[in-house]
Parts: structure tokens; C-alpha cells; sequence
């Protein structure tokens, strides 16, 4: 699990050092032409992998070449604490000029007026660049505040020895697959389907299987529409599962990150996640045999595809230069060098025509899967009504709630909180 | 006149640091406040009326006091006889007083992460050595159910709180003269009598500072909870602080999590308060 406690302690500058001793000793600085004079754009990114960080300080070292005028400062911090150093730093003013976030959290920005629409400064070649259904979740009211700097979509993993020893070589298809496939594996020992209920996307863990049955997470007014047949029988499945034993034991205790780890030790048939898998295995488990589905279907094809923005807040001092610099992060060989570094699916057009993609068998099932693909809704809740599946979610596996009550509790809760 | 104005900086300095962030903590808890601390209006106690009608603060409140008295009388226990047999003289005592305060040395986050590890139900140390000793045959889930999530954190918690209380205790041992043990001896007292009826009476006073202190820290101890379990599953391992946590910067309301703060405020002040009267009464 990457708990990491990341300290961002904002050390002064030397440059800064010395304006404060300059001006303690009553001296200014001598001033450079107008010209020269520097503007600082900071930056605020996710830790997505140790690749990261180094990555935006290779950009920002050739941005500053092409642009000797602009600095860009970047700080690197961690997912689980992204959002809270935001809220913390917002509320004190002290925010960078731009910064990645969950684009599920972009209403929350719009709303308190703290994002900058993006529209006055993109030409239409700019916005036509982008894959059009990533740009459209950074979009509200006609407005883009929102450029997608990171994609994925969800698929099946599954381990081929295992698979195969158990019927299925090329993966499972549908949930019945998968159920049958399980079994074999449970009978051979090992844990078949891979289910997670801690931390985070625990419910969209279980929406893969709702989706795929034909329902839905909210209805068309923005209400709770999970507790639906659909949901209750997708829910009623993983609980099954769970209790025949054809998950790993304890699904309470597991992240997406332990789940990852088990398949990487070749200690779990199936699990569903993220192309970044692809990558991980490749480097610490250059040999394990697997392959990608699409994930299961029951009476349709679903999955779920997420994107993180970048955004430019509204209090920036240098929006102009901080334009350029996402211009420069949105280039082609921005793009795919950090596709090719994190695991992420395009976002630009330019960056999928790339060979990276186009011939890359295992990433272009993700591609393939895009049609299907459902968005979290822009919607007001939101994360309460992750809050509170994924709480019912809990309670089912740990055998203190039936399906049905605790998906009908959860829908009540969630709708206090949706769309207010 | 002199003195008032000799003290003032401090105290300006101590209202300021005390006084501005209470302030803020009581603004916020009676405002709408979005996400990114902006006040959207004046709403009385509506705040305090949402987290009193929410089922999961009113477990938190409770576990809080469960996890409070568990921990800290857990801690206090074990470290009275830790503390008297470091008080003894023995060959490498030097050595074994470094060894239990060692663990005070490492950040209460860093420790919990380690002991995430160690309970881990797949490669923890914890489930390895009860394996080699033939106790358990498969692995126990530990952190996957209430049952067993939360007795291991508040287990964690006294382990944690040991140092610091064998250090109080130990400064009070060291404060007992000699003599009178001698003198308790010659007439006949057994090491119980005396430990009961000398060493326990004149503890009082550090024991009292280390319970006081000791449920300050423990009731808003955050780390241990919020590493291992994040307060699931299903909201079963929730203390107050990491309820508040959540509310505040998972879901985004600081109006309701000031209020859950301000709560918690009452309560440590309260308890403090009633505990000093009490031992005040007992005249100790």
C-alpha cells in the first residue's frame, strides 16, 4: 500500500534567502531588463510512480530552455493526500498556478470559483487535439476548466497457467466464466477472483458487475439508482463468490494494490484494474503468462473509464506563461513519453497515433473498450455516494447486512448528498 | 504594574496561538463551508444537529471512549511493573532502559505502518510466527473485521504509549527514598505490602500527570486507526479524530468536522477537569 506520509515542506529559495537578507539590510536587488525578468508558474502533480516526479522536472528543464523567461516550480504529492493538500492550501491561498486533480472533484472548483475556464486561452486546433470523450468530464456548463493529463480504462487480468488449468485459456467472458473458472481454481487451491473493499474505488469495484448487468449508479435526475434488480444482483454475486471461497478470504482487508501484488506473485486468477498493470508486471514480474479481457459481461459490455485533469486556478498571477507550459505538457512527445512511463492511455489524438499505442496489442484492448466506457457523473455527492456503497459494500462481505437492505440504506444516504 | 507588562508579550503570543484557530474552529462550525473553506452563510447549530443525527458519529463517540480507557488503563498497567524493574539494579540495565524507550523514538505514523505490515495477512510477520508455532493453521485476516481490527489497534496503541509512561513512573520511582523500604522491611512488610502501601501512594502524583496526559494523546491519536484501517471496514473502527478526518477532507465538509473538533474539545476538557477534582479531593 503506498502510504507514504510525503512531507511538503516549502523550503525557501536561496533566491529568496537573499531578497529577504537584501532587504533586511535595506538593499535592493539589482534589476535585470524587463525582459529577462523571470515568472515563476508552480505546479502541483500526483505521484503516479517514481517516474513521475522526474519526468515533469525533464519538462520543466526543456520548457525553461525553449522559454528562458518562465520558471516552472513542481511539487510532486501523493493520491490519498492530493486532495487535502489542495483544500488546505486553497483555503490559505497559498495554492500553485496549476495543479492535477481528480476530475471528479473539478465541480467542487467550479463551484467555489476557484478554477479558471481554459476556453479564452485555447485556439480550436488545441481542443480539437484531444480525444473527445477524455476532454468532456473537464467540461461544466459549456465551460473547459479541464485538460485530461491521465486515462485508463478497467479490463480483466488473468493468469494463463491458471486459466487455462482451468478451462478457460483465453479468459473469461461472462460472469458465468468466470464464477466456473473460479471454481476449478478454488478445487486446485489457489484464489480465484480477485475482490476488493478497502481503500479506494471499492465501489467501482462493484460497479463493473452492476454496469455489466444493465444498471446504473444514478438515474437521469442524479439519484441513486444502484440499489436497482441489477445491482442488488451484481451485489448478490461478489457476495456468493465470496462466501463459496472463490475470492481470496477476507476481501475487507485488501486494496487494489494487494490485489495487484497477488496476481504480480501469481497468487490470484482474475482481478480487474487499470492498464498501469501492464507496465508493473513487465517490470517486476517479467515472466508471469497473463492476458486482458474486457471485463465479464452479464447481459451487456461495460466498463469504466477515468481521467485526471489538469487545472488552472483562478487566483494565478502568471496565466498567460502557465498557458504555455501546459501548450508544452500537451505536445506530442510530452504526451507519449509520459504514456510511456506511467501506463496511461492517450488523451491528445496526436499521442495515439503514436506506435507506442498503435502497436501495442495489450494497451489497445483498453483502447478498444472506450465505446462502453461509463464516466463518473459531474455531480455534487459524488463522493458520498462512494462513501456509502462502499460502506454497504463492507457490511455485505462481512455478513452484517443482506444485499438488498444495505444497497436500499446506501441509496437513502447518497441521495441526502446528491446534487446539493 | 511591571510584571503585568514583563508578561505580556507571552501572553499576547499565547492568546494568539490559543485563541485565533479556537475562533476560526467556532466560525466554521456554525457556517455553511464549502469544500475549499469558503463561508456560505450563518447556520446556526446545524451543523452540530447533523453530526448528532449521524449513526456513525454516535459509534465513533462511543468507540472513542472504549478505545480512551482501554489504552491508556492498558498502558498504565503494564507500565508500573515495566518501570519498577528498570528501577531495580541489575547488569544491563543501562541497556534494556534504551531498549523500551527506543520505540518513543520513531514517529507514531512510521510505527503504524510497520505494524500494518506485521498484521498483514499474507506476509506478516505476525501470522508467520503463529504458523511456525503450530497456533494457527491458515492465515488470520486480522485487519479485515471489526472484531479483530480493533482490539489489534488498541493493542498497538499501548504498545506505543509504553515509553513514555515508563519514563514518568520511572522519574517518580526514582523520587522514593530508600530508606523507607528498609525501615518497611525491618517491620515486617512483604514486597506486596510495601509496593501496595508505600510505592502505589507515593506514585500518585506521576501517575495522575501520566493518565491525564496519556488520554490527551490517545483520545485524538490518529495515526494507528488511520493507517491500519482508515476507520472500515464499514465505518466499525472509527474513533472520533478519524471520523472528523474523513469528513472534513474526504468528503469536504469542515463545517461539520469543526463541529466534531469542538466536540472533542468539550470532552478532553471535561474529562481533564473532572479527573484533577477528583485527585485533588482524595488529597493527593
Amino acid at each position: 500500500m503506498s502510504m507514504m506520509w510525503r512531507l511538503d515542506m516549502r523550503r525557501p529559495s536561496l533566491r529568496q534567502w537573499g531578497v529577504v537578507a537584501c532587504a533586511a539590510l535595506g538593499l535592493t536587488l539589482p534589476m535585470r531588463a524587463p525582459a529577462a525578468q523571470a515568472e515563476t508558474v508552480r505546479m502541483t502533480v500526483s505521484y503516479y510512480s517514481a517516474a513521475t516526479g522526474p519526468y515533469f522536472e525533464k519538462m520543466a528543464k526543456e520548457f525553461h530552455a525553449a522559454n528562458p523567461s518562465i520558471d516552472i516550480k513542481i511539487e510532486v504529492v501523493n493520491w490519498p493526500n492530493l486532495l487535502q493538500k489542495l483544500q488546505t492550501d486553497i483555503s490559505a491561498g497559498a495554492n500553485a498556478d496549476i495543479s492535477i486533480i481528480g476530475t471528479r472533484w473539478l465541480l467542487d472548483f467550479v463551484h467555489d470559483g476557484i478554477a479558471e475556464p481554459l476556453d479564452g486561452h485555447m485556439d480550436a486546433a488545441f481542443k480539437d487535439g484531444f480525444i473527445g470523450p477524455f476532454l468532456k468530464p473537464g467540461q461544466i456548463d459549456g465551460k473547459t476548466y479541464g485538460l485530461p493529463i491521465a486515462a485508463s480504462a478497467r479490463a480483466l487480468y488473468y493468469n494463463k497457467a491458471m486459466l487455462t488449468k482451468a478451462g478457460f485459456p483465453n479468459g473469461p467472458d461472462t460472469w458465468d466464466d468466470v464464477v466456473a473458472a473460479a471454481t476449478k481454481i478454488k478445487a486446485d487451491g489457489g484464489n480465484g477472483f480477485g475482490l476488493m473493499a478497502k481503500g479506494t474505488e471499492v465501489d467501482v469495484y462493484y460497479y463493473y458487475a452492476l454496469w455489466s448487468y444493465g444498471g446504473e449508479v444514478l438515474d437521469s435526475h442524479n439519484k441513486a439508482a444502484f440499489d436497482s434488480p441489477a445491482g442488488i444482483k451484481a451485489l448478490t454475486l461478489y457476495k456468493s463468490m465470496l462466501d463459496q471461497g472463490l475470492t481470496e478470504p477476507g476481501p475487507t482487508n485488501y486494496t487494489r494494490e494487494d490485489l495487484q501484488n497477488q496476481f504480480k506473485q501469481g497468487r490470484l486468477g482474475m482481478v480487474i484494474t487499470a492498464p498501469f498493470l501492464i507496465g508493473q508486471i513487465a517490470k517486476e514480474a517479467p515472466t508471469l503468462e497473463y492476458g486482458i479481457v474486457p471485463v465479464p459481461k452479464g447481459t451487456t459490455r461495460a466498463t469504466y473509464a477515468v481521467t485526471d485533469s489538469v487545472v488552472m486556478f483562478k487566483n494565478s498571477k502568471v496565466k498567460p506563461a502557465a498557458y504555455k507550459w501546459l501548450q508544452f505538457l500537451f505536445s506530442k512527445p510530452a504526451r507519449v513519453e509520459f504514456n510511456k512511463n506511467e501506463g496511461f492511455l492517450p488523451t491528445t489524438k496526436a499521442a495515439a497515433a503514436d506506435p507506442l499505442f498503435t502497436e501495442n496489442k495489450r494497451l489497445n484492448i483498453f483502447v478498444s473498450l472506450l465505446p462502453d466506457a461509463r464516466f463518473a457523473p459531474t455531480v455534487t455527492g459524488w463522493e458520498d455516494t462512494a462513501k456509502a456503497v462502499t460502506d454497504a459494500l463492507q457490511s455485505v462481505y462481512l455478513g452484517t447486512a443482506t444485499p438488498e437492505a444495505a444497497l436500499k440504506t446506501a441509496a437513502a444516504k447518497a441521495n441526502q448528498s446528491l446534487g446539493k | 504594574m511591571l510584571p503585568w507588562l514583563l508578561i505580556m508579550p507571552s501572553l499576547v503570543l499565547a492568546f494568539g496561538v490559543i485563541g485565533y484557530p479556537f475562533y476560526e474552529i467556532i466560525r466554521l462550525s456554525v457556517s455553511d463551508v464549502s469544500r475549499f473553506g469558503q463561508l456560505r452563510g450563518f447556520v446556526g447549530f446545524a451543523n452540530f444537529v447533523t453530526i448528532a443525527t449521524d449513526p456513525i458519529f454516535v459509534a465513533a463517540l462511543v468507540r472513542t471512549l472504549v478505545w480512551t480507557i482501554a489504552v491508556v488503563g492498558g498502558t498504565i498497567l503494564l507500565s508500573i511493573p515495566v518501570a519498577l524493574v528498570l528501577n531495580q539494579d541489575f547488569a544491563g540495565r543501562g541497556l534494556a532502559r534504551i531498549i523500551v524507550m527506543l520505540p518513543w523514538s520513531i514517529a507514531l505514523s512510521m510505527a503504524a505502518i510497520v505494524w500494518m505490515w506485521a498484521f498483514n495477512a499474507d506476509y506478516g510477520m505476525i501470522n508467520a510466527t503463529l504458523r511456525q508455532w503450530g497456533i494457527i493453521g491458515q492465515s488470520v485476516q486480522w485487519l479485515a473485521r471489526p472484531e479483530t481490527a480493533f482490539p489489534v489497534e488498541i493493542g498497538i496503541g499501548i504498545v506505543v504509549s509504553i515509553p513514555f509512561t515508563t519514563t514518568i513512573v520511572l522519574g517518580g520511582l526514582s523520587s522514593v527514598p530508600g530508606e523507607i523500604y528498609e525501615a518497611a522491611r525491618i517491620d515486617g512488610a512483604r514486597p506486596w505490602q510495601s509496593f501496595l502501601h508505600m510505592t502505589l501512594p507515593m506514585l500518585g502524583p506521576f501517575l495522575n500527570i501520566a493518565i491525564v496526559l496519556n488520554v490527551i494523546h490517545v483520545f485524538s491519536s490518529f495515526p494507528i486507526i488511520w493507517v491500519m484501517t482508515q476507520g472500515g471496514p464499514d465505518n466499525s473502527t472509527h474513533i472520533l479524530v478519524t471520523y472528523l478526518y474523513e469528513l472534513s477532507f474526504y468528503l469536504g465538509r469542515p463545517g461539520p468536522a469543526a463541529a466534531v473538533s469542538l466536540v472533542m474539545l468539550v470532552i478532553v476538557f471535561g474529562a481533564t477537569a473532572l479527573y484533577m477534582r477528583l485527585r485533588a479531593k482524595d488529597g493527593i
